[in-house]
């Protein structure tokens, strides 16, 4: 097991820079998940960590030790891919037991760890099949055999769970998991899924055009998006971004936002650390689907700074467990998370809570973070 | 009620169309098979018999000198040795010339998808162009360089002539079938620790089975009926099968024996016809392999 750095990463693609300076650290036994939208770098990084791609410029350390110019299969690292790329011509041990045959290792000690490996993942009846005569979830299993039997220092994972149906997806995520706090291995892991990168990181990376946007853990990237391209990216359904007008109302400052035929709705601004210099200018500002609501949901927060306003339910969405009202605010669609029981139906005024404290602020031309 | 009768016409449609399509095949492989089957049955006729008419007609007595003469007897230009002689010549031709241009194609096609490099799609375009050079166009230079190299007149020259013609297909159905191989599997190797030619050998040629069987039936096929080379670079003691035949069918002495010729003629044709027979359903399988991915 080993920490893994990464330093002013840089990659292109003859005319085209595809990473741009990539600064990344993950401890020993971290979990770091690289997600963002199709072409924005991450597998790249994440070939570039395998060595499987040259790397432009820049440096990565795996433990103490710079892996430039090190062999795919020296790096003491193990790769799961997106397509499983087991071997189609060999059976499942053969598959698993492929690099300790290129290292050159005893058939007995093989066998072994073949075994052992097949036990922990419970393949050990289809040793002998032939990948094609296998599932997608047990090709899945055989791929990650693959990886766990080189005992690496870190593991590489590739988009693992986007070819499987949505049900199998979620169990081997857990399965994901448990392998990572049974093994307490290292684990960079790629996905374009923002629930993956919640549920599994200790650390994330949001990408965008091959520069890291934010990282942080899952509840720093959640609570405090650092400008409105993570806010957006995170979180399903996604922060609502809300265009409106800071104002000074006698001594205390005012967020305004309008209504098409209505009234300006306007939120008090407790905090106005960072936001003097917006006083009559437009910004974003970015609130939780969740951080508006009905009341109950509410009323154990104690110190939630909260606010009532009266508003119309354009459309409403039943999902089970919670029934997303969305209405319109700032001459956008705003989706306000309730009560499961809540009995709202659309064209009706609704009392909502706003929790001030989950709000944050954008500027509106540069989209980074006022506050 | 109404639809009932309009499903059933429709069916009768689907049957009548059906029917005219059998009859249409059934035409065109008699068609086909006509000229097979007088080689075949005038092969086992006496030459009086041929002579006395009715080509289609069986022998009145069925005799199998005609196949002996053809083997062994029959006059080839000066000799009369028969196309026993050639046979040989021609496979010891064929045989390394399909192995090594399918050997060679194969390796082609697994750099130029999986080993990419700066000016991979031009060599491509450029083996490609190979498919579509006329055969007479290389005569003469090929002539010139086999003679440079002292292979002029030799079975050694052939295999070139033919490896050489010959690679620009066999790099065009391993390049278009490797396409299709997952690259995700290379990187694994490669992680796996396997080097340039092991993966090659124990991932790649392993999954090729289908492609490999269509390569070597058409290297076999072409190279094998192949005329023009054979007639212009070949000496005594390397002419092939075709060219033998050939010169047993133009040796103008006494009569023509059509009965020799015909046999002669299948003699010739039978191990592409063998080759076809055995491999042929993997033929069309690999076919499709190369051409559809998955």
């Amino acid at each position: 097991m080993a920490s893994l750095t990464i330093s002013n990463l840089y990659k292109s693609f003859g005319a085209v820079e595809v990473l741009k300076g990539i600064d990344l650290s993950i401890e020993d036994g971290g979990f770091l998940v690289l997600v963002g939208p199709s072409g924005c770098g991450k597998s790249t990084l994440l070939n570039a960590i395998a060595g499987l791609e040259e790397i432009t410029s820049g440096e990565i350390m795996i433990g103490d030790n710079s892996v430039a110019g090190l062999h795919p299969s020296k790096r003491n690292i193990a790769m799961v891919f997106q397509s499983y790329a087991l071997y189609p011509n060999m059976t499942v041990s053969q598959n698993i037991s492929f690099g300790m045959e290129m290292q050159g290792i005893e058939k007995d000690e093989r066998i072994q760890a073949v075994n052992k490996v097949a036990e922990t993942l419970q393949i050990s009846e289809l040793l002998d099949r032939k990948p094609g005569q296998l599932s997608g979830g047990q090709r899945q299993r055989v791929a990650m055999g693959r990886a766990i039997v080189r005992e690496p220092e870190v593991f590489l994972f590739d988009e693992p769970l986007s070819n499987l149906d949505a049900k199998l997806r979620i169990d081997m995520r857990t399965e994901i998991k448990r392998l990572h706090q049974r093994l307490g291995s290292t684990i960079i892991y790629v996905t374009h899924d923002q629930i993956e990168a919640m549920t599994l990181a200790t650390k994330i990376a949001v990408l965008k055009d091959g520069c890291i946007q934010q990282y942080g853990s899952p509840y720093e990237i959640y609570n405090n998006p650092s400008n409105m391209f993570v806010a957006n990216f995170m979180g399903a359904p996604s922060m609502n971004l809300i265009e409106g007008q800071v104002k000074k109302v006698g001594d205390s400052v005012e967020f305004q936002m309008k209504i098409s035929g209505g009234d300006n709705v306007s939120l008090p601004v407790t905090d106005v650390e960072g936001l003097e210099s917006y006083i009559d200018k437009l910004v974003v500002c970015g609130i939780r689907p969740e951080a508006i609501t009905d009341l109950e949901l509410l009323s154990n927060n104690s110190n939630a700074e909260v606010v009532e306003k009266e508003l119309l339910v354009d459309v409403v969405e039943p999902a089970g467990s919670d029934t997303f009202a969305i209405l319109e605010l700032g001459e956008k669609q705003v989706v306000a998370r309730l009560n499961g029981n809540s009995r709202v139906s659309a064209g009706e005024k609704v009392k909502l809570t706003f929790n001030l404290s989950q709000t944050v602020f954008f500027d509106k031309k540069t989209e980074e973070r006022i506050r | 009620m109404k639809l009932n009768t309009l499903q059933e016409s429709n069916i009768n449609k689907s049957r009548m169309s059906r029917t005219l399509i059998y009859i249409v095949l059934f035409v065109f492989a008699i068609y086909y098979l006509l000229p097979l089957y007088v080689m075949m049955i005038n092969s086992f006729k006496h030459l009086d018999d041929i002579r006395s008419g009715g080509m289609l007609n069986l022998p009145s007595i069925w005799t199998i000198d005609p196949w002996k003469s053809a083997w062994s007897t029959a006059q080839i230009g000066i000799d009369p040795s028969g196309l026993k002689p050639y046979l040989w010549n021609s496979i010891s031709m064929v045989v390394p010339a399909v192995l090594i241009s399918t050997i060679l194609g194969s390796l082609n096609g697994y750099v130029l998808t999986k080993w990419q490099f700066r000016g991979h799609g031009v060599v491509f375009g450029l083996l490609l162009l190979a498919c579509f050079i006329p055969f007479q166009v290389v005569l003469i230079p090929m002539a010139k360089i086999l003679g440079l190299l002292g292979l002029a007149g030799t079975t050694q020259g052939l295999i070139l002539v033919h490896v050489v013609y010959g690679l620009g297909f066999t790099t065009l159905f391993f390049r278009n079938y490797y396409a299709a191989f997952p690259t995700e599997i290379v990187k694994a190797a490669q992680i796996d620790g396997a080097g340039f030619f092991r993966i090659f050998w124990r991932v790649l040629l392993p999954s090729s089975g289908p492609i490999i069987v269509v390569t070597i039936i058409w290297q076999f096929t072409n190279i094998w009926n192949d005329f023009l080379f054979g007639a212009s670079f070949a000496d005594f003691d390397s002419i092939p099968m075709t060219i033998a035949l050939n010169n047993l069918v133009n040796s103008s002495t006494g009569v023509k024996e059509y009965n020799v010729h015909f046999a002669g003629a299948i003699l010739a044709a039978l191990p592409t016809l063998i080759v076809y027979i055995v491999s042929g359903r993997y033929f069309v399988r690999g076919l499709m392999a190369g051409a559809v991915k998955g």
